[in-house]
């Protein structure tokens, strides 16, 4: 191996190690016996998932992540498919500059979406926060995932089969459901996932428009807030599980590289 | 349009996603921005035609904006590099594990904001997992101190928070890179660097860039990493402009920040362009 070789090896492996350890430290300390975050590792235990379960207001917590993930997700997947369907329609000045706008939230940095949400709820509008504030504000910056990956599919889409089955007599509705939506709906799938995981991860603007109810990643911050005990570790890694596992289970299904 | 019996059937469905964008993002943010114009009195959004609130702002906050300004830079050029090197790595140098790497890299970008802001904070605590970790193997014999609660934690926090936002589009664009002009170049006599500049490099540019701002303005507008890791020494303009919102309820102060933020932002990455597209000409 030629020494040009080994320093890029060490980088890559460096970097690799850099993103990933501390999740892989996370994991390693749910089970740790001794209540400080230290090696060595004394002995292994499943204690800190009871205390965890068993502190006040998680389920209320983890009840609200999962109404939340599932509203948002069900939404943002309706809406931005139908919106992906009817940008590849388009021409593609058109459709180019909808999507630059309709994608704009995500430069967005997510304190600035979260306190003018909030400025705007509470001053303005004037409704009450809850769980619904939450989930239109999470709809902003999801939608656009679910229309890049969708439209990304649409790229490749062949018209030609809507036109011949609609030459050979079946209704819009019919060619929607019967060709468009079996030949989409892996990206469909994948978009979803993603959404979901983004919505189920988000603390920020959740945080702002949530009022006095909890998610799983607030109720983290207030965990936080009062120090440091092993028994975040495993709402941390319960949060990330079920981001990662949506997520994963989304790049498989929509075989999305990069 | 072609469609004879409803004309607007194509536009139709892309109505609710456009509805939600204006809604929950266009109309807030222009409502948010027009707020910064008022003023508070008896805790009451009082409208008005006044710029006091971006004066208080430049009066009484450009040091953090300064310093939060200099942080976003240093934490979004460090990590475009990081992330370009990396990137470079997978689409030229890993062969078969290419692949392999960017999907590791996907799996990175999730996995919770909180939950790696905390893990930071707990590995680099005085009695934190490095600390133990090196005092167990016994390089060292009484544990560094000197880790947590300054920039440097904030930086290192957030490079490893964006670095997997920066890699992706910039391995995206490598990935559009032709393989032939590449090989004719080098058969043709051209030298690696002359490669790497002259082709490889302006064809990237739009990755790189997009790179760099994603984790710029992720950096400046974080409010969390500071107050959990950096310290008093680390007083960034996101931990003012949340106060605003919590204990302070002076939302036009804080608006008027937030978008001086979003101005000085837009201007830094502009001038971050310039100077990329200057120094990488691209020659066809």
């Amino acid at each position: 191996m030629g020494l040009d070789r080994m320093i890029w090896t060490g980088f890559a492996t460096l970097t690799v190690l850099f993103m990933m350890s501390p999740l892989a430290v996370l994991v390693l300390f749910c089970f740790s016996e001794s209540p400080l975050l230290s090696f060595p590792i004394q002995g292994w235990t499943l204690h800190w998932f009871f205390a965890a379960f068993d502190r006040p207001g998680f389920f209320t917590a983890f009840q609200n992540s999962l109404i939340v993930t599932a509203c948002v997700g069900a939404v943002s997947t309706v809406i931005g498919t139908l919106a992906a369907l009817s940008l590849s329609r388009m021409n593609r000045r058109a459709a180019g500059s909808l999507m630059a706008l309709l994608t704009l939230p995500l430069m967005a940095p997510p304190l600035l979406l979260g306190i003018a949400l909030l400025t705007f709820y509470t001053s303005w509008v004037d409704v009450p926060l809850g769980l619904h504030t939450v989930i239109a504000s999470h709809l902003v910056f999801t939608q656009p995932f679910v229309i890049l990956v969708v439209s990304a599919r649409m790229l490749s889409f062949d018209f030609a089969t809507i036109d011949s089955a609609r030459d050979l007599g079946a209704s819009p509705l019919q060619a929607f459901f019967q060709i468009t939506l079996p030949i989409v709906s892996p990206s469909i799938l994948g978009g979803a996932l993603i959404a979901m995981a983004l919505s189920l991860d988000d603390f920020l603007v959740t945080f702002f428009t949530i009022g006095g109810n909890n998610t799983l990643p607030t109720f983290m911050w207030g965990m936080l807030r009062r120090g440091v005990d092993p028994s975040i570790n495993v709402v941390a890694v319960l949060i990330m599980a079920l981001s990662l596992g949506a997520t994963v289970l989304g790049f498989r299904i929509t075989r999305y590289r990069g | 349009m072609k469609n004879g019996r409803f004309p607007y059937a194509r536009i139709l469905p892309v109505l609710p996603s456009v509805l939600v964008f204006t809604a929950f993002f266009a109309v807030p943010l222009a409502y948010f921005f027009i707020i910064s114009f008022w003023r508070v009195r008896a805790f009451q959004l009082r409208p008005d035609a006044t710029l006091a609130q971006y004066e208080a702002v430049f009066l009484d906050y450009s040091g953090p904006l300064i310093f939060t300004l200099g942080m976003a830079l240093a934490i979004g050029l460090t990590t475009t590099l990081i992330a370009f090197a990396f990137a470079f790595f997978c689409r030229f140098r890993a062969y078969r594990f290419g692949t392999a790497l960017i999907f590791v890299t996907l799996l990175a970008l999730f996995g919770g904001y909180l939950t790696k802001i905390y893990m930071w904070k707990t590995i680099l605590g005085s009695a934190g997992i490095l600390n133990s970790a090196l005092l167990a193997i016994g390089l060292i014999d009484n544990p560094i101190t000197a880790l947590l609660y300054n920039p440097v934690a904030v930086v290192i926090t957030l490079v490893h928070y964006t670095l997997p936002l920066a890699v992706l589009p910039i391995y995206g664009s490598l990935k559009g890179i032709d393989d032939i002009p590449l090989e004719a170049a080098r058969d043709l006599g051209a030298s690696r660097m002359r490669i790497f500049a002259d082709i490889i490099v302006p064809q990237c540019r739009v990755g790189i860039l997009s790179a760099f701002s994603l984790s710029f303005i992720f950096a400046a507008g974080d409010y969390v990493t500071p107050l959990m890791v950096g310290g008093p020494s680390s007083s960034m303009i996101g931990l003012f402009i949340q106060n605003q919102f919590g204990t302070r309820l002076n939302s036009p102060l804080g608006s008027a920040m937030s978008f001086v933020v979003i101005g000085c932002c837009v201007v830094i990455i502009l001038t971050v362009a310039a100077a990329l597209f200057a120094v990488t000409r691209r020659r066809d």
